[in-house]
């Protein structure tokens, strides 16, 4: 018989991701948060493309945008297309070293915030500002212990 | 799609409803913290918590006195306006609320607080500091509600210069200390420190509420428009308790 899949896991590591966006911090250095919402959808879809795709990308954006109090869906096209665009090159992505999948990780995070920027200048929501991109940087910095933790997330309970 | 309905009431149902499950997970994440504050609040000194019984019995004393006078003008007040005829103002209702926590959003300046449609916050109502205006409720849940600062860059408000009782419209510049006027003509009487009050202008804020202090007249040469910085009254990133102002659409009606 086939064993039950963990796919709980997943779900669970998303909502933990996005309770790291309510840990209070100053309002001056919110900017600095890293966005492991966006690292761990990432690795996931990087580890079980087959399981976690453009809808679960849609559902995570859902979710951000309830916390955040933005108008609903204004992050998930972002999300939606960065998720594709790393479908398409997972088994790519995959053979990269720890500093280059760091990069790929800071091209997809700009690209959907970049998306999301859009968005909200339609909306006339305001964006960010520069010192954005430091908060991009450090997101980029935490892919590595992310990446980590959710292998073993994923071994430990073996969800394949 | 959502995008394009984005103003439909389906959707901002949603939105209202996720307010209480968002400040739920917020609270969950915050129980440590909480948990570590009032244990320390156990543990505080008798000398400390006295002190601050002596501080605030004076602070209290203080505000008596003042407010004996405030009784004695507001009845002035009301026979100047009862002699000219016009609209009486209607005494607001406070409801008393905390901040609970920053909508993680880093572009702008929204804020949780504790107190939601059960307890008559909807949205639209003015949000007091300690010191002055500082934002308004644009989403209430049952029990939470979110209110937008006035240093949102997507905020603006009609002021009034206390002084010289000139109109202008005091926008969010993003960054939390500081208010911004444009369009005003570069001979407009406004000076460094001259206080801003709400004006009343467009209903949604009553008239007289401290909003900020001029900080910075910027006059170029040669430039039709002069551009004013402002800082806040109440610092909007210190303190947790904030006042809600009862002003609903029957108060509204009543001064227009």
């Amino acid at each position: 018989m086939e064993r039950r899949q963990a796919l709980w896991v997943i779900y669970v590591s998303l909502g933990v991701a996005l309770m790291t966006m309510l840990l209070p911090l100053p309002m001056e250095w919110r900017i600095l948060r890293p966005d492991f919402v966006a690292l761990a959808l990432f690795y996931w879809v990087l580890a079980l493309p087959h399981r976690v795709g453009v809808a679960t990308a849609f559902g995570v954006g859902i979710a951000q945008d309830l916390i955040e109090g933005a108008p609903l869906g204004i992050s998930c096209f972002g999300l939606m297309l960065a998720t594709l665009v790393l479908l398409f090159s997972y088994q790519r992505v995959r053979q990269f070293d720890g500093l280059q999948q760091s990069l790929v990780m800071l091209a997809l995070m700009m690209l959907s915030s970049g998306i999301e920027g859009w968005m909200r200048t339609g909306v006339d929501v305001p964006t960010l500002p520069l010192m954005g991109l430091l908060g991009f940087a450090i997101s980029m910095l935490c892919w590595i212990p992310t990446r980590h933790m959710c292998r073993q997330l994923r071994r430990h309970y073996e969800v394949v | 799609m959502l995008f394009f309905f984005r103003d439909d009431p389906r959707v901002s149902a949603v939105q209202r409803g996720a307010i209480d499950g968002v400040a739920f997970a917020t609270s969950l994440v915050l129980a440590p913290l909480d948990a570590w504050d009032r244990l320390s609040n156990v543990f505080q000194s008798r000398s400390s918590l006295q002190e601050e019984v002596r501080r605030l019995q004076q602070e209290n004393r203080v505000l008596k006195g003042q407010s004996q006078r405030l009784a004695s003008l507001l009845s002035e007040n009301a026979r100047y306006k009862a002699l000219l005829n016009s609209a009486r103002d209607i005494g607001d209702d406070l409801i008393a609320a905390q901040i609970t926590s920053l909508s993680p959003d880093p572009a702008r300046h929204i804020v949780m607080l504790d107190k939601g449609v059960n307890d008559g916050v909807a949205e639209g109502q003015p949000v007091l500091g300690a010191e002055g205006l500082i934002g308004q409720v644009t989403f209430s849940g049952n029990r939470n509600s979110r209110a937008v600062l006035i240093t949102d860059s997507a905020h603006a408000l009609p002021v009034q210069v206390n002084r010289s009782g000139l109109r202008a419209i005091a926008e969010g510049s993003g960054s939390i200390d500081r208010l911004v006027i444009r369009h005003l003509p570069a001979t407009t009487d406004i000076r460094v420190g001259d206080l801003l009050v709400t004006s009343g202008l467009g209903g949604r804020f009553p008239h007289g509420y401290p909003v900020a202090r001029v900080t910075e007249v910027i006059v170029l040469e040669g430039d039709a428009f002069a551009t004013v910085f402002a800082a806040p009254s109440s610092l909007l990133d210190r303190g947790r308790y904030v006042l809600v102002v009862m002003w609903g659409d029957l108060q509204r009606e009543a001064t227009l």
